[in-house]
């Protein structure tokens, strides 16, 4: 199996607008979701991870659905932001993506992802965790509490039983070409060839995370500003 | 001019959006098909993503089953693409156990792991060497070389001849015979090399 080359995007809640944002915070529009998703496909980049920062508003993915289905495009989709039972079930009428991205669900509604895994199959199913590192101590991003907390005592036993795979990103690199953090690997208890990285990906970090044997490493806005040859870096 | 219509099934299940899309990206036409008198009789495509369990309940319920074998054993091309190539076995162990349409003879297997297979394989087919497997003139197109994307949780295990290709780790990525294909991967999700691949059996 190849190892992937992936982008993150982040969508606006009415599902039209790509956002930027820099150390998993500041946000601006970066132009039309339609042509950032056209001009990735051209890239030919292997994936691309759609998530709607819901950030604590408890928003559903539902209404950025209904115009995403009009956009053309070769490319595996995965989406994810404040999926619940209602937005599921408008997924699952008519798919147009591949796989889901869970985050707090992953924490409080285990109900959701074993929906979604019944309806679209386990291979389907993706924990996105977002983290810092503070005092050597791992933090790991709630979006419905929207903020970091400690490790919850069953949290990687939930995350090996419900995901398939895992988004691991660098809340403080996110945006940036800093380079990702590779010792939140010591942390994780979760097979590491099913682990992406993403945040402050850097082209050396590719090639790190590549001989590691990662599953791959999805690239966050950056890659909207800058030219990456796709094909280089496989 | 007789346009050629792709039937594509739509039983409130699968990606029938992104096969649309495929589809169109050749400049093809294509109907969803959600009842068993909208069929054509163009090529029957059976897209991926759900569970053989309910996917074949809800065949059965709109009485689509019959009517794909019917057509099948006809000689009209069906093209089953991820689950849609897994129910066209005879058996799947997905949704503990179910029987599925029987036009390839094999069955659906969990590996042995039960580990998901996600992600992009090289997929090189020459076109000369199935020819004699399919009945249908093959384009002249010498060989299909490029990169496929892979997403899913069972296998398909084939028990007949057939021109097909099976990957180090077991997986049969494709299932050539006379009017039947079967693609484990995702052709729409395989960027040119899916539209390459559309190309050559439509």
């Amino acid at each position: 199996m190849s190892f992937r080359i992936g982008a993150t995007v982040l969508l606006d809640y009415n599902g039209k607008n790509a956002l930027q944002s820099y150390n998993f915070n500041t946000k601006r529009f970066l132009g039309s979701i339609k042509n950032v998703l056209s001009f990735l496909n051209s890239y030919e980049v292997d994936e691309i991870h759609l998530i709607i920062p819901v950030k604590g508003k408890g928003e559903s993915t539902y209404r950025a659905l209904k115009d995403l289905k009009d956009i053309f495009i070769s490319t595996p989709l995965s989406i994810g932001g404040g999926l619940n039972i209602d937005s599921l079930e408008e997924i699952t009428k008519d798919p147009y993506f591949e796989r889901l991205i869970f985050n707090s669900s992953l924490f409080d509604n285990h109900e959701v992802i074993k929906q979604a895994t019944l309806k679209m199959g386990r291979q389907a199913i993706v924990g996105s965790v977002p983290f810092i590192l503070q005092n050597n101590k791992l933090k790991v991003y709630n979006s419905r509490l929207n903020k970091f907390i400690n490790i919850p005592d069953d949290f990687w036993m939930n995350l090996n039983l419900l995901c398939n795979e895992l988004i691991l990103l660098d809340a403080d690199a996110e945006g940036n070409k800093t380079g990702f953090n590779f010792r939140v690997l010591e942390f994780i208890k979760f097979p590491i060839d099913r682990v992406i990285i993403s945040g402050g990906i850097s082209v050396k970090d590719v090639a790190k995370a590549k001989k590691m044997n990662l599953a791959g490493v999805s690239f966050d806005n950056s890659i909207l500003h800058s030219e990456f040859s796709v094909e280089g870096l496989r | 001019m007789k346009i050629l219509l792709i039937n594509i099934i739509d039983v409130g299940l699968g990606n029938v959006i992104s096969v649309e899309h495929w589809v169109k990206s050749c400049q093809l036409s294509s109907k969803r098909v959600t009842d068993v008198n909208q069929l054509t009789n163009g090529p029957i495509i059976i897209p991926g993503v759900a569970s053989a369990g309910e996917y074949m309940s809800r065949l059965k319920k709109l009485k689509l089953d019959i009517e794909i074998i019917n057509r099948c054993q006809a000689g009209q091309k069906i093209i089953g693409i991820c689950l849609g190539f897994q129910i066209l076995t005879n058996y799947s162990e997905e949704d503990s156990g179910v029987k599925c349409l029987g036009l390839i003879n094999g069955i659906t297997k969990y590996n042995k792991d039960k580990n998901t297979h996600n992600g992009w394989e090289n997929l090189k087919i020459d076109t000369r060497k199935i020819k004699s497997n399919v009945s249908f003139p093959i384009k002249r197109v010498k060989k299909i070389d490029g990169r496929v994307y892979f997403n899913h949780e069972l296998m398909v295990a084939i028990e007949e001849d057939a021109a097909s290709h099976v990957l180090n780790n077991g997986v049969t990525s494709y299932s050539f015979k006379n009017n039947i294909f079967g693609f484990q991967f995702h052709p729409e999700k395989s960027q040119k090399t899916g539209q390459d691949l559309l190309n050559l059996i439509i």
